[in-house]
């Protein structure tokens, strides 16, 4: 069941229409992705369900309830561009933003200490922000955005900034909220981090919705006579077969269509006789990357003819 | 409006500021300043006048020998921050006397030689030769004896009893009586004159240093990008409120720091002040001091918040700021010069204008009796102009704080007012 929808809102600034419609519901228990290309949209949607802008029409509301500040206090939000008081001190801060969200007393300042402890941080509680490395803001940030307790968390650019490291540790911490029964939507450019993580996707571009649904059945129907390769090597000779119906090319992957599901191994084989090396070849997939430029990409080309 | 996320905002406001060192460095500097500039006005001019040395020369020797007998009254010669050297010699020798003493005249070796001709009995008109002929306070100081020279040297001839001579002789002595409703009439004293030049000046420096401050903040969450964060827990309005009535309390607790001395001084007899800078002042006037300053940091905290909500670079906030800088500093100049007539009509109007108010009532409380009338129109006006700007400040703020990239125009702002946001 849906538990926060976002019902057909939109928002122009000028001429500018940064969301245009855009509708999309995340279930309970579930990670939501809201993938985008920069400028696509996607900070502004967010902001406007957190009520930071209002919608110029449309509604979010959770659990049948418009959005509002009761909302806001049960969410944890990070925005993309991440900001603290300099000259305030670590614990200070967290313990400030829990109680502008209602949560204060010793309970709180107890769980602030142990975030802290995790997060390696716990020497540095009395530290000012402004004497902590970029990482550990963000850590102290993030953890601010957790220590209310919040039903829901909205991440803007979750990972952007992180070092591998980082990442590694925020991963496995969404994974655990999720497991609390959370609900954790996260925008992101990202695409390998989207497909490893989420159930649920919404891709937007230019402000409209262009996919949404769970990614299992996003892929699936995308994925039927998809194969997805990696190789090295020269696949020329591919173009102009009967048996291929086309060839995207992705950067890291190709995506090739066949025609007919035989058809397959008869490109396997093709392949090998041709002696192009082979290090994926993934029949009736398709990666969330390759769905991701077919969708964007698509419209990026259609804008070119226009003009 | 008061739920717990303001109060939130206020308490990390109220810590932020009341803990900085600017705030403590302030409160504690500032009156130690004032009493400073005093002082060293005094120590100045204590410094100019010491040691000049005069000649003083007339033309008649009976005016030389009275003037030698009687200047030894005054306090000037008595204390010899003036040495005088009196002499008598015909014009015609003083022309060549005063060339052979220019040098001296120049190295300042002697400040002046005054010349007392005959003539001067019936004109009263004498000469001074100096670099600086244009000391005042030497001249005024000076001027005493030898009026008074004059005056019995005048009068000797014409056979009159020293009782008249003696009141001939006295200058006119003003002593200014405050009128007030009820109370009896009082001899008013410099006091509440200083007090309000105090008060003017105090209210002044707290407008727009809590101004600025909470302008400085709200500039720094925009550029620091907290404000998102803010906003995802607080409403804009809850944010703005909670900054300005964060200040507004710090400003009261730093006035209260300040004017308590005064208080404490023209309540009690603890201290013995002169008799001439007697402070009259009630309970009443203090609180209404109080609530006055507490509505005009609403005002113009507001306003500098608002107008920090629409720049990013404290640079271009600086230039921003002009037209409040300008509502303070008006009404401030409008009090500086009712001191020298406090029922000025321009003042009168100022006191019960909006922005002007706040400023200029008090001051102007403090030297006449404002009809209690135009006390509650002003305070009337001053809960008005509140709630007149407040929906706009709120506008601007709501939409400034999450506008960041170019400076905007006016005219943008202005155009804001009609976005939803």
């Amino acid at each position: 069941m849906a538990a926060l929808e976002v019902k057909n809102i939109s928002k122009s600034f000028g001429d500018l229409k940064a969301v245009d419609n855009a509708s999309f519901s995340v279930p309970k228990g579930s990670i939501f992705g809201l993938l985008g290309r920069n400028g696509a949209g996607k900070t502004t949607a967010i902001r406007m369900m957190m009520n930071i802008y209002m919608p110029d029409s449309g509604e979010v509301t959770y659990e049948g309830i418009k959005a509002g500040p009761d909302f806001n206090s049960k969410v944890g939000y990070l925005p993309e561009e991440r900001g603290l008081y300099k000259k305030m001190k670590v614990l200070e801060t967290l313990l400030f933003f829990a109680e502008i969200k209602g949560k204060k007393g010793r309970v709180v300042t107890k769980m602030a200490k142990n975030y802290l402890k995790k997060f390696d941080l716990a020497d540095r509680m009395n530290s000012k922000i402004e004497d902590l490395s970029k990482g550990n803001q963000q850590k102290v940030q993030f953890i601010s955005t957790l220590l209310h307790d919040p039903e829901v968390l909205i991440l803007d650019e979750l990972f952007s900034g992180l070092d591998p490291i980082n990442t590694n540790i925020m991963k496995n911490m969404i994974l655990e909220l999720k497991e609390q029964g959370k609900i954790i939507l996260f925008s992101t450019h990202v695409m390998s981090f989207a497909e490893k993580m989420c159930d649920h996707v919404a891709i937007i571009d230019h402000g409209k919705i262009k996919i949404n649904g769970a990614l299992a059945d996003i892929k699936a129907e995308r994925s039927h006579r998809n194969i997805s390769l990696n190789y090295e090597g020269d696949i020329s000779f591919l173009r102009n077969n009967p048996i291929i119906e086309n060839i995207s090319d992705y950067g890291n992957s190709v995506g090739i269509k066949v025609k007919q599901d035989k058809d397959i191994q008869l490109l396997l084989k093709l392949l090998i006789d041709n002696n192009v090396e082979i290090k994926k070849f993934d029949a009736n997939d398709i990666s969330l990357e390759e769905i991701f430029i077919d969708t964007v990409g698509q419209e990026v080309a259609q804008e070119v003819k226009h003009v | 409006m008061f739920n717990y996320r303001v109060i939130a905002l206020i308490k990390r406001e109220l810590r932020e500021k009341l803990l900085s060192k600017a705030f403590i460095i302030m409160t504690i500097l500032l009156p130690v300043f004032m009493f400073g500039i005093i002082g060293i006005q005094t120590f100045i001019m204590s410094f100019d006048s010491e040691k000049s040395v005069v000649e003083i020369i007339a033309e008649s020797e009976t005016i030389a020998e009275n003037l030698k007998g009687v200047i030894g009254e005054w306090n000037f010669i008595k204390d010899s921050t003036v040495i005088p050297m009196i002499n008598s010699m015909s014009q015609m020798e003083f022309d060549d006397y005063v060339n052979k003493k220019q040098t001296d005249l120049l190295s300042e070796k002697i400040s002046g030689i005054i010349f007392i001709p005959n003539s001067a009995l019936e004109d009263k008109k004498i000469k001074y030769y100096s670099k600086t002929p244009k000391n005042m306070r030497l001249l005024e100081r000076i001027d005493n004896p030898i009026n008074r020279v004059l005056v019995e040297e005048y009068f000797q001839s014409k056979n009159i009893n020293p009782e008249e001579l003696q009141y001939a002789r006295m200058s006119v002595n003003i002593s200014s009586f405050k009128i007030s409703e009820g109370e009896e009439i009082k001899e008013e004293g410099y006091g509440n004159l200083i007090l309000s030049y105090l008060f003017s000046f105090l209210l002044y420096i707290s407008l727009l240093m809590m101004g600025s401050m909470v302008m400085q903040t709200v500039i720094q969450e925009k550029s620091n990008r907290i404000v998102e964060v803010l906003l995802s827990s607080v409403t804009s309005k809850e944010l703005m409120i909670g900054k300005i009535l964060g200040a507004a309390i710090t400003g009261l607790l730093q006035m209260a720091i300040w004017i308590s001395p005064v208080i404490l001084v023209a309540s009690t007899s603890w201290f013995m002040l002169p008799e001439n800078i007697t402070i009259d002042i009630t309970f009443l006037q203090v609180a209404y001091l109080l609530v006055n300053f507490f509505l005009g940091l609403l005002i113009f905290v507001g306003l500098f918040a608002t107008v920090g909500s629409i720049f990013e670079d404290p640079q271009d906030a600086q230039s921003g700021m002009w037209p409040i800088m300008l509502l303070v500093m008006i009404p401030f100049f409008i009090s500086m010069s009712m001191i020298e007539n406090p029922s000025n009509p321009v003042a009168t109007i100022a006191s019960m204008s909006p922005f002007a108010a706040v400023i200029v009532m008090p001051a102007k409380m403090a030297m006449v009796d404002v009809p209690l009338w135009q006390i509650v129109l002003s305070t009337l006006v001053n809960v008005a102009t509140v709630f007149a700007i407040f929906p706009i400040a709120g506008k601007i703020y709501r939409v400034g704080i999450m506008m960041t990239g170019k400076r905007p125009s006016w005219g943008e702002v202005v155009k804001w007012l009609k976005y939803k946001y």
